[in-house]
């Protein structure tokens, strides 16, 4: 299975890399078709601003439903939750970012509601089993932009395929109940109707919550039904006598009390509801009862029942987790997530963009071209060392190298992007070789991916075309060295326009233009060139 | 088993190749990225137990620097 992730951190040691390809950091721009699902998780980013900090979550809602309403309604789409995994608060009332995330949690919630194809997944049921400081590990966040400390990966490999192992399975309709020791403790034969454990002090206690649980169950849709061996007189009169019955005759859709086999009775059940014995969940404290029905009727579920009264909560919530979590709503509920979700997007005090071109130009987008010198000199030949994927030459050069370059006449410029969730820095950078008075050579172009997705390559790039023409160029020359990491930028100077005058044996491209005319640039993008 | 050895060991998980060697470097090995960097060093951490700063990990570029950096810290 071939599955896309659009992400704003690094996930990958998280979901591997089997069948998986991930977006830019916070990149929408590409919504590939060709993947059989989509994967949605976003983290809140590291802001010390809240209010900005606020806003650009809220964002997040724009840019799922930008990317929802471009991809096929017929794959899944998974969204996790966001949580927020370093809160900082620098007082004591701040809620702007909680309430962020909890709206954007409701959206992704709804849309999980309205459509089919969307699955919401509660990612803070994984983090809430750890510590703060172990679920984010700063030394490896600042390397690698990893939320989630590198060292969960195997622990968030084994959660999420459990989950995904829940969400591909068909929901169940039907829970089978014994009574005797499963919907009350002690033998109803034995004890009598105020002999079994039912109400009052543990274990009773713990059979009244399980009941309640099991009736909201009913509530939900979930089709209760009896199966048990008992005398159906004892059994009704029980209902209708001990005070503390929750379930009662009303509640269940179909009883099968006889002394007959649970195989033969559980089949009887399904041909009368009308269902298959694959949507029937048994549950039985007898493991003979419960081996019994594995063994006659493999495609009915048959898990194991606790052994102690106080474990029944919490075999509840597995139960209604794996079983019969519940994506039917009733009127009621729709009413109110949607008063919900119009206080979400209110909060939520964006533009709205319906498209990439008010998408790009509600982020204010800054970018700023700047000459190299003495102090972005250090960055601009990091870069050069670090950057693998948007690099069309991926030379290396050390801060000597790149002084020693300006000294010799080369055209040096760093670009530094802002929008408006915050300031990026430098993060790109051209080297311009001058080859003779009207001729220049693009030695070096490179980008930091994390600005990937705003054609921000493309507006870098034709504004630097434009300073060269002003200054009297008139030809350029550029090339496209290929290595393991730089695929993605193969075909960039193409897409610019340049033609491609030869193609060498290993790949290599070279490129020859003309400088005759003023490339236009979306005006979504404020340039200044320094 | 040796320390070498054991490294070898880990960077054959981690890189999910069978012909590692003593040769391996970031430069000859394309699966040695920054990414996998990250895990090859959390892995290291793990199994001998110690902290590596940014830094260190940043000189780690090769297998021979690894070891040398490994032997420092144990």
């Amino acid at each position: 299975m071939k599955t896309f992730v659009f992400r704003n951190q690094t996930v990958e040691p998280f979901l591997g890399s089997d069948g998986m390809t991930y977006s830019g950091y916070d990149d929408i721009s590409h919504v590939p078709e060709d993947v059989d699902r989509y994967i949605w998780f976003y983290q809140v980013p590291v802001n010390a601003d809240s209010i900005q900090l606020s806003e650009e979550v809220a964002s997040f809602i724009d840019k799922l439903d930008l990317v929802l309403n471009r991809v096929d309604v017929t794959k899944p789409f998974i969204i996790f939750s966001l949580e927020n995994l370093f809160q900082l608060r620098l007082t004591g009332n701040e809620t702007a970012v909680a309430e962020s995330v909890t709206a954007f949690n409701r959206h992704a919630m709804q849309l999980s509601i309205e459509r089919n194809n969307v699955k919401w997944v509660d990612f803070g049921e994984f983090t809430s089993r750890y510590d703060a400081s172990t679920l984010m590990n700063w030394k490896y966040y600042l390397m690698s932009q990893m939320m989630l400390n590198p060292k969960l990966a195997d622990d968030f490999q084994r959660w999420f395929q459990r989950l995904d192992e829940e969400m591909a399975l068909k929901r169940k309709k039907c829970l089978v109940l014994d009574l005797d020791n499963t919907l009350w403790g002690g033998v109803l034969g034995e004890d009598g109707i105020d002999g079994i454990k039912l109400g009052g002090d543990y274990p009773g206690k713990a059979y009244s919550y399980w009941q309640q649980s099991l009736l909201q169950l009913s509530r939900n849709g979930v089709i209760l039904t009896v199966c048990s061996k008992n005398n159906e007189a004892d059994v009704v009169e029980a209902w209708e006598k001990n005070p503390h019955m929750v379930l009662k005759r009303e509640h269940f859709s179909a009883l099968r009390i006889n002394w007959r086999d649970k195989a033969t009775n559980l089949r009887e059940l399904a041909d009368e509801l009308n269902i298959g014995l694959d949507s029937m969940v048994f549950l039985d404290d007898n493991p003979t009862e419960r081996e019994l029905v594995k063994q006659m009727l493999p495609e009915v579920t048959v898990p194991d029942f606790p052994d102690k009264p106080y474990q029944l909560m919490v075999f509840f919530k597995q139960l209604v987790e794996r079983y019969f979590r519940i994506y039917r709503v009733t009127e009621e509920d729709r009413a109110k997530t949607q008063q919900y979700h119009a206080n979400a997007m209110r909060k939520a005090e964006m533009g709205r963009f319906a498209d990439m071109e008010s998408y790009l130009y509600s982020l204010d987008l800054q970018l700023e071209i700047i000459p190299a010198d003495e102090h972005n000199l250090p960055r601009i030949a990091q870069m050069t060392q670090k950057t693998n994927q948007f690099n069309l030459t991926t030379q290396r050069y050390s801060e000597a190298d790149v002084k020693q370059r300006l000294d010799n006449g080369w055209h040096i410029y760093g670009m530094s992007v802002s929008d408006r969730f915050g300031d990026n820095g430098i993060t790109g950078t051209i080297f311009l070789e001058p080859v003779d008075e009207t001729t220049v050579n693009i030695d070096t172009l490179l980008l930091s991916c994390r600005i990937l997705g705003k054609g921000i390559e493309d507006a870098f790039v034709k504004t630097v075309l434009n300073v060269l023409r002003l200054d009297g160029y008139r030809h350029v020359t550029a090339a496209y060295l290929p290595t393991a990491k730089n695929g993605q930028t193969a075909d960039f100077y193409d897409r610019m326009g340049m033609a491609c005058s030869a193609t060498e044996a290993d790949g290599t491209k070279r490129y020859d233009l003309a400088l005759d005319h003023v490339y236009e640039i979306q005006n979504y993008y404020n340039i200044k060139v320094l | 088993m040796n320390l070498e050895e054991k490294v070898l060991e880990i960077m054959r998980e981690v890189f999910d190749l069978e012909d590692i060697t003593i040769d391996v470097s970031q430069k000859n090995c394309a699966k040695w990225d920054s990414l996998h960097h990250l895990t090859l060093s959390s892995e290291l951490e793990d199994a001998f137990d110690l902290d590596l700063e940014p830094e260190e990990i940043a000189e780690m570029t090769d297998f021979s620097r690894v070891i040398a950096m490994l032997k420092s810290k144990l």
